[in-house]
């Protein structure tokens, strides 16, 4: 870490490393789309460089404080405006695209939540994440992450209970 | 259902909706820090500083218009466009009287806030399923237009020599930024050769009096799409490969 905010690129990008992987699931299930994910997860990654002084050094916030970029550059890449669109022909599937399996029920209903519902459900039981380092990622404090969980988690399967929520 | 179940479920939903990343992403994110420069500062210094410095150059001109001179608008609808007689014939401050005159088709409109110059800081290619990408990233602000033309060779002429420079791949096309700046900031390479299949080459063509213009060479079907993402700024420009 020290390194890294001395400049050094290899150095931070070596921190990185352990968390370009939850970044990329995140960011894919956000934004509904693989490419864009890791697009996301590029960019995330240079903001993240260029701002790695707002960290003081802090490698045990890193997750944290990347995973909120990530999130914040998938609600930009959300927002993105086209400004031109000069020839492009439909992009296929390549042929030997991996086979999908069926989507299941609770599949259908992730994608129907907004990607602000699906951040802190991803982030607490796909990433493990505990509440407080939900609530850091998503700026907000812990008893509203639970409440978010919760309510996301709800919307999955109404029949939830907080007990077995959490 | 119990926690275990849900969680186990909604990790599976989890994975069918992402997959894994490509194997590329680490190369990808390695390669484009090395690429990305660091601010010196803390950027927010800079940017209150560059309102302060806007907001007096705009508040002494607008109270003082020294010039006497009519503010520079767009054409009002219904408006005659007579000409203002004391705006000299020669004189290149547009009036609003004169709106056909300083609407040309191909600019968009210019407010005092725009920079008169973005600095290029940094080029970057990335492969992705079915195209290549090159985005533009700018220091301080999004060009006053940009402009990409498509071209059967990929052959160029570089200005202000005149010389012609040849990139690899089948088509070309030629991007035009104005008001745009490639060699105060940006310390990369001027020639970047991908190894991809679609975008082939980028090369610098021009990067001189405010105008930069970039050589792509490219290959594939011929499609391409453009378009602007905000904070940072950055054009980014797709070429299909299937």
């Amino acid at each position: 870490m020290t390194s890294a905010t001395a400049g050094d690129a290899n150095s931070f990008a070596s921190l990185l490393d352990p968390l370009l992987d939850p970044a990329y699931r995140l960011a894919a299930v956000m934004l509904g789309d693989r490419g864009a994910a890791e697009d996301a997860v590029q960019e995330a990654s240079i903001k993240a460089w260029r701002k790695l002084r707002q960290l003081r050094g802090d490698a045990g916030s890193l997750r944290s404080w990347f995973l909120s970029i990530v999130a914040n550059e998938c609600r930009m890449t959300r927002r993105q405006r086209w400004w031109g669109v000069l020839k492009m022909a439909e992009i296929e599937k390549a042929p030997n695209a991996e086979v999908e399996t069926a989507p299941s029920d609770l599949h259908r209903a992730l994608l129907r939540l907004s990607p602000e519902e699906r951040l802190p459900l991803v982030l607490h039981f796909y990433l493990d994440l505990p509440l407080e380092e939900v609530a850091r990622t998503l700026r907000i404090s812990p008893s509203a992450a639970k409440s978010r969980i919760y309510r996301a988690a709800r919307r999955l399967r109404s029949d939830l209970t907080m007990e077995e929520v959490f | 259902m119990s926690n275990e179940n849900f969680r186990r479920e909604l990790n599976n939903a989890v994975d069918q909706i992402s997959g894994s990343p490509s194997p590329a992403l680490r190369d990808r994110v390695r390669s484009s820090l090395r690429g990305a420069s660091r601010s010196a500062g803390p950027n927010w210094i800079a940017a209150a500083a560059a309102a302060v410095i806007a907001i007096l150059l705009v508040g002494v001109l607008v109270v003082a218009n020294p010039l006497n001179r009519p503010n520079r608008q767009g054409p009002i609808a219904g408006t005659s466009p007579t000409p203002t007689p004391s705006a000299p014939a020669a004189s290149p401050t547009p009036s609003p009287s004169l709106p056909a005159m300083v609407c040309a088709t191909n600019q968009p409109p210019m407010t005092s806030s725009a920079p008169a110059v973005v600095f290029i800081d940094s080029l970057r290619t990335g492969t992705h399923a079915g195209y290549d990408r090159l985005t533009i990233e700018f220091k301080n602000g999004a060009p006053t237009l940009v402009d990409a033309q498509w071209q059967t060779s990929t052959t160029f002429t570089q200005s202000p020599s005149g010389q012609t420079l040849t990139v690899q791949g089948t088509h070309g096309i030629l991007v035009t930024m104005h008001g745009a700046d490639l060699h105060t900031d940006y310390t990369g390479s001027l020639d970047i050769k991908t190894g991809y299949s679609g975008l082939i080459e980028v090369r610098r063509v021009q990067d001189f009096e405010g105008v930069v213009q970039l050589a792509l060479g490219v290959s594939g079907p011929g499609c391409y799409r453009w378009f602007f993402l905000s904070n940072p700024d950055r054009l980014v420009i797709d070429i299909q490969t299937s």
